[in-house]
């Protein structure tokens, strides 16, 4: 709550915009990072009364692999190397040279957490994240 | 010209099941219906075209194909989409979809998508349901899904059941536990399963199990497409609770 207050309002209107245009980015960019060699996974947010469970697909991840970290407050970082390098020459695509080995995605959480008591579990390929919200 | 038309390059048969397989919740219906077409060999023999689709076209060993095709053997004509279909061309193509199979003279059209469930993660083995044009149809479905009484269908799949009602086309929806937007080859497999005693075919879904994790990563993209089309109609509702009942 301090820290909102210290905020002006020029800058809260520039981090909305800003978020606003890593929200489109996401949504229309194909997520596969050929600089970085790392893919943007499809993720899913769910925030309930006492806390927010967050989803991610992983296909070729196991649990070892993964890092989960809170940023800020409201931002999870999550990196999982996978299993084997994916080609965009596997999926027979000839007129661009990418290779991946890992997913890596930053996740705008709604309302704070707490990095305390967050939990997470791989099953069927999907990363559940469980984080208490902070009250 | 029609919004949306079917253009045909070869001859479809007559007295075909038609099997849809449009973009929805996990890519049930394209990823199961991509499946039929390959196991099943169906060949290209038609495909759907129309300015309210993206203008894309999607080449497939240096052939530029329309992302929306019609394959077809001598008894079953199955349409996959490769790409999100525009919110606002939901309408004009289940309308055009079903005329084409009325025209045809389709004897039956199934639908297959999925259902999202929120603890899909739990499921090991994805439940399938169906709701039918007609209750003579429910007869059709055997033991391979349970029958929906009440509920919303959001999309084309509604449409498309509700128009073939109107033309006496006996036609089924089949929705199966599913992510909701994530591709969930599992679920699509479920659904092959449920095709294989409605249709009377013997499909083997062992590959479409194998191949799940790069059948996930391949379909990423249109999944992420699909989300956005799904939010702009509504997709939710189907979770809501009708408020009239009987």
């Amino acid at each position: 709550m301090e820290k909102e207050k210290r905020k002006t309002v020029f800058q809260a209107v520039d981090e909305y915009f800003k978020r606003a245009e890593t929200m489109a980015e996401r949504m229309f960019a194909s997520g596969w990072n050929e600089v970085a060699c790392s893919i943007e996974p499809l993720s899913n947010i769910f925030v309930g009364a006492t806390e927010v469970v967050v989803t991610i697909d992983l296909p070729y991840c196991d649990s070892e692999s993964m890092k989960l970290k809170i940023i800020d407050e409201d931002t999870l970082e999550v990196y999982a190397k996978t299993r084997k390098m994916i080609r965009l020459d596997d999926f027979g695509i000839k007129h661009r040279k990418g290779e991946f080995s890992c997913f890596h995605t930053v996740i705008h959480v709604p309302v704070p957490v707490n990095e305390e008591g967050m939990s997470s579990k791989l099953k069927r390929g999907v990363l559940e994240i469980r984080l208490p919200r902070a009250i | 010209m029609d919004a949306i038309r079917f253009v045909e390059r070869h001859e479809v048969p007559k007295k075909f099941t038609l099997v849809v397989g449009l973009p929805d919740v996990g890519l049930v219906g394209v990823v199961a219906t991509s499946h039929l077409v390959s196991s099943l060999e169906l060949k290209e023999v038609a495909s759907i075209e129309s300015e309210l689709f993206p203008p894309i076209i999607v080449l497939h060993e240096g052939v530029p194909k329309s992302p929306v095709r019609v394959f077809s053997s001598a008894e079953i004509v199955a349409i996959v989409s490769e790409t999100a279909i525009p919110a606002n061309a939901i309408h004009p193509l289940a309308d055009t979809i079903v005329n084409w199979a009325s025209s045809k003279g389709a004897k039956s059209v199934v639908s297959v998508g999925g259902m999202a469930v929120q603890n899909r993660q739990d499921i090991e083995k994805p439940k399938v349901f169906a709701a039918v044009s007609d209750k003579s149809v429910s007869k059709w479905i055997k033991d391979a899904a349970e029958i929906l009484g009440e509920g919303y269908i959001v999309g084309p799949y509604g449409l498309i059941l509700k128009r073939c009602a109107e033309l006496g086309i006996p036609a089924i929806t089949l929705l199966t536990q599913s992510f909701y937007n994530y591709p969930d080859p599992e679920a699509a497999a479920a659904a092959v399963l449920a095709l294989n005693k409605i249709l009377n075919l013997n499909v083997d879904v062992s590959e479409l199990l194998h191949k799940g994790e790069e059948i996930r990563l391949r379909a990423k993209d249109v999944m992420k497409r699909t989300q956005a089309e799904m939010a702009k109609m509504n997709k939710s509702q189907e979770y809501d609770i009708p408020p009239l009942y009987g």
